[in-house]
C-alpha cells in the first residue's frame, strides 16, 4: 500500500518517473488535472466562492495539520494575502530524510496553486529558496507593480528576514504576477 | 532543521506520528490521472517501479531480515496511517496483514471522493514487485475497504494471483 505518512516521498519520486514518461509537459498536466482539480478541488471550490476568506479557511486548515509546529504564518491585509514558510514541512521532509529525485519540488506548489488561482481570478508573487523556505502573496488579477519589500506585508514574520533565507551556496527561484511554475527566474 | 526520530522499520520518517490524510486524495487521484494518460499498462509500470526503487530500502532489509522484518515494517507502517485497523499475524513462511478498515477507502469514502476503480490493485501491483526484490511473494485477496495481504517465501508454493480475488474499489 501506498501511504500517506511519507506521502512527500513517493510524490517527488512521482515528478522524476513522469518527466522521464513524457517530459516537463506531463508533470505540468499532471499537477493541474491530478493535484489542483482533482486532488485540491475543495480548494479550488473553497478559494472560487471565497476568495481571500477561502484561501484564510483552506492554508489556515492544511498548514495547521501538516506543520503543527507551526513553521509557519499567515498575514491578511486588504487587497493580499501572503504565507510566509519558515519550515516547509513537505520539503522539510525530503531534506531529512535525503530524498531528491526530480529537479525543483518545490515548483508543485506553483504547479497546483497558479491554476486554481487564475481561475479564481489572482496573481502570485513567490520566492523559494530551495532549503524549506518561501513567501506567496495573492492580489487581484490586474495588480502591478514589483515584488513588495521584505517585512512590508508580514513585518518580522517575512521569511526574507531570517538569517537563513540566503545560505551560501542558494539559488531563489522568483515569480512575479505569474500563476504557473514556467514563470519563474531565477536570482 | 532537526532530524526526525529514527524508526527501526520505516526508511523515511516524519515529525509527525501520522500522516495527513488528506494525501490520500492526491494517490487516488495520481491513479486516475495516470490510468487516463498512460493505460493500464503504463499505472501497471509506475507501481512496479516505484516498488523496486523507491522502497529500495525496506526491500533490502526484508531481504536481509526475512518475514520478521516484513511483520515489523507493516506494523510501523499502518500506525502510521490515520484511520488504520489492522492485525499483522506472522506464521512459518508467512506474514499476513489484515486490513480491518483501509485508511485510504476510509477516507475517500469520508471526503466523497470518486474513488479508482482500480485502486485496491495497487497494493497486489506494488507488494508484489517489492515482495519480487526481497526473494518474498505476495497476494492479496478482498479490498473495497477491508483486504487480506499476505507475504510468503517461495518455499511456501503459495497459489498464482487470482485477479477476482481482488474487488473493485466503490464509494459505498
Amino acid at each position: 500500500m501506498i501511504g500517506c505518512y511519507d506521502f512527500c516521498g513517493h510524490y517527488e519520486w512521482t515528478f522524476a518517473w513522469l518527466e522521464r514518461q513524457g517530459g516537463p509537459r506531463l508533470v505540468r498536466d499532471y499537477w493541474v488535472e491530478a493535484i489542483s482539480r482533482d486532488s485540491q478541488r475543495h480548494a479550488c471550490e473553497l478559494i472560487g466562492r471565497e476568495g481571500f476568506s477561502g484561501m484564510a479557511k483552506y492554508w489556515g486548515h492544511t498548514l495547521a495539520e501538516e506543520s503543527p509546529e507551526l513553521g509557519f504564518a499567515i498575514t491578511e491585509k486588504p487587497g493580499v494575502f501572503r504565507i510566509d514558510l519558515h519550515d516547509c514541512p513537505s520539503k522539510g521532509f525530503l531534506l531529512r530524510n535525503g530524498l531528491q529525485q526530480y529537479s525543483d519540488y518545490c515548483d508543485h506548489c506553483m504547479g497546483w496553486v497558479g491554476p486554481m488561482m487564475r481561475e479564481a481570478g489572482f496573481v502570485i508573487d513567490h520566492e523559494h529558496n530551495h532549503c524549506g523556505q518561501c513567501w506567496w502573496e495573492m492580489r487581484r488579477k490586474g495588480a502591478t507593480g514589483g515584488l513588495a519589500p521584505p517585512g512590508s506585508v508580514a513585518g518580522a514574520k517575512d521569511v526574507r528576514l531570517l538569517p537563513h533565507w540566503r545560505p551560501a551556496g542558494a539559488t531563489l527561484d522568483r515569480c512575479e504576477k505569474a500563476t504557473e511554475p514556467d514563470a519563474k527566474l531565477r536570482a | 532543521m532537526e532530524n526526525p526520530p529514527r524508526s527501526a522499520e520505516l526508511p523515511y520518517v516524519d515529525t509527525k506520528p501520522q500522516g495527513s490524510a488528506d494525501f490520500y486524495f492526491a494517490i487516488n487521484a495520481t491513479f486516475r490521472f495516470l490510468l487516463a494518460r498512460r493505460g493500464t499498462a503504463g499505472w501497471r509500470s509506475y507501481l512496479e517501479e516505484l516498488g523496486r526503487e523507491y522502497y529500495a530500502p525496506v526491500n533490502q532489509g526484508w531481504r536481509e531480515r526475512g518475514l520478521p522484518a516484513v511483520a515489523a515494517y507493516w506494523r510501523e507502517f499502518f500506525a502510521a496511517e490515520p484511520g488504520a485497523r489492522v492485525e499483522v499475524v506472522a506464521g512459518g513462511d508467512r506474514v499476513e496483514v489484515h486490513v480491518h478498515e483501509c485508511p485510504a477507502i476510509k477516507h475517500l469514502r469520508a471526503g466523497g471522493r470518486e474513488i479508482v476503480r482500480e485502486y485496491c490493485q495497487h497494493c497486489h501491483v506494488l507488494g508484489a514487485a517489492r515482495a519480487e526484490a526481497a526473494g518474498l511473494t505476495m497476494r492479496l485477496a478482498g479490498g473495497n475497504g477491508s483486504c487480506r495481504h499476505t507475504y510468503a517465501t517461495v518455499a511456501a508454493g503459495l497459489p498464482p494471483q487470482d485477479p477476482a480475488a481482488v474487488a473493485e474499489a466503490r464509494e459505498s
